[in-house]
């Protein structure tokens, strides 16, 4: 009588569970999950704001010490 | 600064920022979202050009340091270290937006794994370029110290390259630079290959003005240096 019992109750826990199951093994659309877990705005545009402050940071450098060096040329 | 280096640079880097204007238009509005990892593998189309024209940069920088010991042409010498400064500054973007790509992907902004770590080993091999040349009186010797140090330390670029083909790594494969070809998405490929040529037209172009900066300083240098013509003192037998 237990062992009938405690069957029914794993059986029924499996078919409860067994749509979730099913989600989370891959069965729902990989890009829906990708969207829900991986939300990267913010890194994907600091990323790219680095790169730019990076790259306008060495144009003003080279230029400044240009402008230093012509100076000191002329003089 | 001579014509040709500032028109040369001018026009290479007219040419990078017109590049870089198409990549940011095909990053954000043309190429596909990569299905696992999202909109944050976007930093990829910065992040592999990045550390292309590092690799290339530290490469102009051993083979200019080689000539130079040979040769002892003090170009060579203002090349490497025009070199080595823009290369420093590409490992840096590549140290920068590895993180925030790992952090989303991985789930952590930084790993011991061998590929990061030969980065990082990288980059301070070269800041210690220029910490060697500024290190001695004789600036002669602190040129010929850099020259060894730029060498060796651009033997760890194909260790880079190969870590995570010999060692277990987080760090993903190459998927381009593969026997068996790219296995890239063809227009997640073509924005990589916009962004590597952006990044190599605006690296060259820095170059040869950072060169012709160079130059200017020695020509300025030479003339502080040059013996003046001093009046003769009044009274002095003629």
């Amino acid at each position: 009588m237990r062992i009938r019992l405690l069957t029914g109750i794993v059986l029924a826990a499996f078919v409860i569970l067994l749509p979730d199951a099913g989600f989370a093994q891959g069965t729902a659309d990989p890009s829906a999950l990708a969207n829900q877990s991986l939300r990267g705005y913010t890194h994907m545009f600091i990323a790219y704001a680095i790169a730019w402050a990076v790259v306008v940071g060495w144009v003003i450098s080279i230029a400044r010490r240009l402008a230093r060096v012509e100076k000191a040329l002329k003089e | 600064m001579s014509a040709k280096i500032r028109w040369t640079g001018a026009v290479l880097g007219v040419l990078g920022l017109a590049m870089i204007l198409v990549l940011h238009w095909m990053v954000f509005f043309w190429v596909p979202t990569e299905r696992t990892m999202g909109v944050v593998q976007r930093i990829f189309y910065i992040h592999v050009p990045s550390a292309w024209v590092a690799f290339m940069a530290f490469g102009i920088v051993a083979v200019c340091s080689a000539i130079y010991l040979w040769l002892k042409d003090e170009r060579l010498d203002m090349a490497a270290q025009s070199a080595a400064e823009g290369g420093i500054l590409f490992t840096s973007i590549v140290l920068l937006t590895g993180p925030l790509w790992g952090r989303v992907a991985w789930g952590t902004w930084w790993t011991w794994e061998p590929r990061l770590t030969l980065t990082l080993l990288l980059w301070f091999i070269y800041v210690g370029y220029f910490l060697v040349r500024a290190s001695t009186e004789n600036p002669q010797r602190g040129k010929r110290f850099a020259a060894v140090v730029g060498i060796v330390g651009a033997l760890d670029i194909p260790l880079i390259h190969l870590s995570v083909v010999w060692f277990r790594s987080l760090h993903p494969a190459p998927v381009v630079m593969k026997p068996e070809g790219p296995s890239l998405d063809p227009r997640m490929l073509a924005t990589l290959f916009v962004g590597l040529g952006a990044s190599t037209l605006i690296f060259l172009s820095f170059f040869l003005f950072r060169y012709g900066l160079e130059r200017m300083r020695q020509a300025s240098a030479h003339r502080e240096m040059a013996p003046r013509e001093t009046p003769a003192p009044e009274g002095a037998a003629q």
